[in-house]
């Protein structure tokens, strides 16, 4: 006998498409948070670090729904099988962003930190590696919707290109911070910068691998 | 990715078994066809419960759950128009046949079923049955066997004060415990339980369960349960049947029970798993 193909569970149906739509919106926050701590680092505009830093816990706030949302469905649905994984998978996936979010915090803190010193002696490609990194995000993103597990893994194999330009970047800094002792202060700070894009990128392998055991109920190493 | 978080996940839903290789089968049925008359139950069933561990049989009404559990021990052979083929294995051997086997057969599996059903009979009769059956005994020979079975039951302290009471004046779950210690008093191989807590309360369900867990080793269970939460809490194994062709029961899918709700192979198993079907 062929199973019946319709859905049966509304009330289930409902609580995942609201959990999936919450994530999704925590991505589009960090997607933009990203560009604008960049912005706000390299255009020394202080007030957009500060939008950043502020709107940090609607971010926080998404993630707290997440959880109640994730607990309740449980409580309530007894998930099993992909229902389970995919309400756990998205549970995780919000901690992820969560932490993308406090990652674009640290890098607009230290806009504001840098905001009333002198710009280096030579430019540093920061934008390459924030493009680069919110690129990742936003793919990340459009796979999640599409459920693409084959994008997922890509993306997460792009990884690589991001270690390669932050490695780059660190060792351009640090030609800066030799050739002339008041770059170390500014040269540290963008250092740190740079590790908070890069630390982004590893978090969206994360997901890829989230979305791989949502998918297939396996736990793959990615990246 | 978080080592912590999918440890966390593995560990929430593994029961104590998982990873560990499966023991041989205990019980095994080979292309098992069963008919009520013209009416086919079961078709073509390969049915495995390995030794020493808990198998449910889950599926919708009707799938031939309790069916496939009655040929176990031949409890439907009086039934007019009942026949089966194919091959029920025990440990091994081709289950006896014949008639007379079956009271041996018995004594190697007991059952229990959806209502608890002791004897109008003291506490301490309902749990020497069995062994009287055997041959004669003395009272005082009974006493340490019973109080042995009692206790595996988790029901000696409930029952030690009471033992010259009926039976009948227990409470559902004090009942059920007790049919399950009359069923370990002859010390079987197997138990076949048919949905033995249905008519218990969630206490009294817990109770029946963990004994279950408590005699894992000993004693190979397999219980037929429409209660999906409690296969995947007290089994090791899952198999999950359905109506087939001419509604004759069929095996879909057996695995081992975390397997099986995690990733069930067959999509007809993850849509009755997931409460999308039918």
């Amino acid at each position: 006998m062929e199973p019946l193909a319709h859905p049966h569970r509304p009330s289930l149906e409902t609580e995942q498409r609201r959990v999936r739509d919450l994530v999704l919106e925590m991505g589009e926050m960090v997607d933009i948070a990203i560009h604008h701590a960049t912005r706000a680092l390299v255009d020394r505009d202080v007030e957009l670090a500060g939008a950043v830093i502020a709107g940090d816990h609607v971010v926080n706030a998404r993630q707290a729904e997440v959880h109640e949302h994730c607990l309740s469905v449980i409580l309530t649905q007894a998930p099993v099988a992909r229902d389970l994984r995919e309400i756990l998978g998205f549970l995780h996936m919000s901690d992820e962003l969560e932490r993308m979010g406090d990652h674009c915090v640290n890098i607009a803190r230290i806009a504001r930190n840098l905001s009333d010193l002198p710009p280096l002696g030579a430019p540093v490609d920061l934008p390459i590696l924030s493009r680069t990194v919110a690129a990742q995000v936003r793919d990340m993103l459009n796979a999640l919707v599409a459920r693409d597990i084959d994008r997922a893994r890509e993306i997460a194999a792009r990884d690589d290109r991001v270690d390669r330009i932050y490695h780059r970047m660190v060792d351009d800094i640090l030609q800066l911070m030799v050739g002339d002792s008041r770059n170390v202060y500014p040269g540290t700070q963008l250092i740190l910068v740079s590790m908070n894009l890069e630390r982004i990128a590893d978090r969206v392998t994360n997901l890829a691998e989230d979305l791989v055991f949502l998918e297939t109920g396996s736990v793959e190493e990615l990246g | 990715m978080s080592a912590e978080f999918r440890i966390q996940v593995a560990s929430d839903i593994v029961p104590a078994v998982s990873g560990e290789p499966l023991p041989p089968p205990m019980v095994e049925t080979r292309g098992l066809d069963a008919w009520y008359g013209d009416f086919q139950a079961l078709r073509k069933v390969d049915f495995s419960a390995p030794k020493g561990r808990v198998t449910a049989i889950i599926g919708p009404s009707g799938c031939g759950k309790s069916t496939l559990v009655r040929a176990l021990n031949r409890m439907n052979d009086l039934v007019p128009g009942y026949r089966t083929s194919g091959e029920i294995v025990l440990d091994g051997s081709a289950a006896p046949a014949d008639p007379a086997g079956v009271i041996g057969l018995r004594r190697h599996m007991g059952m229990l079923f959806q209502r608890p059903n002791p004897f109008p009979m003291s506490v301490f009769d309902n749990v020497a049955y069995g062994l009287r059956l055997e041959r004669r005994f003395k009272k005082s020979e009974l006493a340490e066997p019973v109080e042995r079975a009692l206790t595996r039951a988790g029901l000696w302290e409930e029952v030690k004060d009471r033992l010259g009471r009926s039976g009948l004046g227990l409470s559902g779950g004090q009942q059920q415990r007790l049919c399950l210690a009359r069923s370990l008093a002859v010390e079987p191989e197997v138990i076949l339980m048919d949905e033995p807590t249905s008519a218990l309360d969630p206490i009294a369900t817990l109770k029946v369960e963990e004994l279950m867990r408590e005699f894992r080793d000993e004693v190979t269970i397999i219980i037929v349960t429409h209660n999906m939460q409690q296969a995947a809490r007290v089994s090791d194994v899952t198999a999950f049947m359905m109506m087939g062709a001419g509604r004759a029961g069929e095996l879909v899918e057996s695995n081992s029970t975390v397997e099986l709700f995690n990733q069930p192979k067959d999509r007809r198993t993850e849509d009755y798993i997931t409460g999308r079907f039918g």
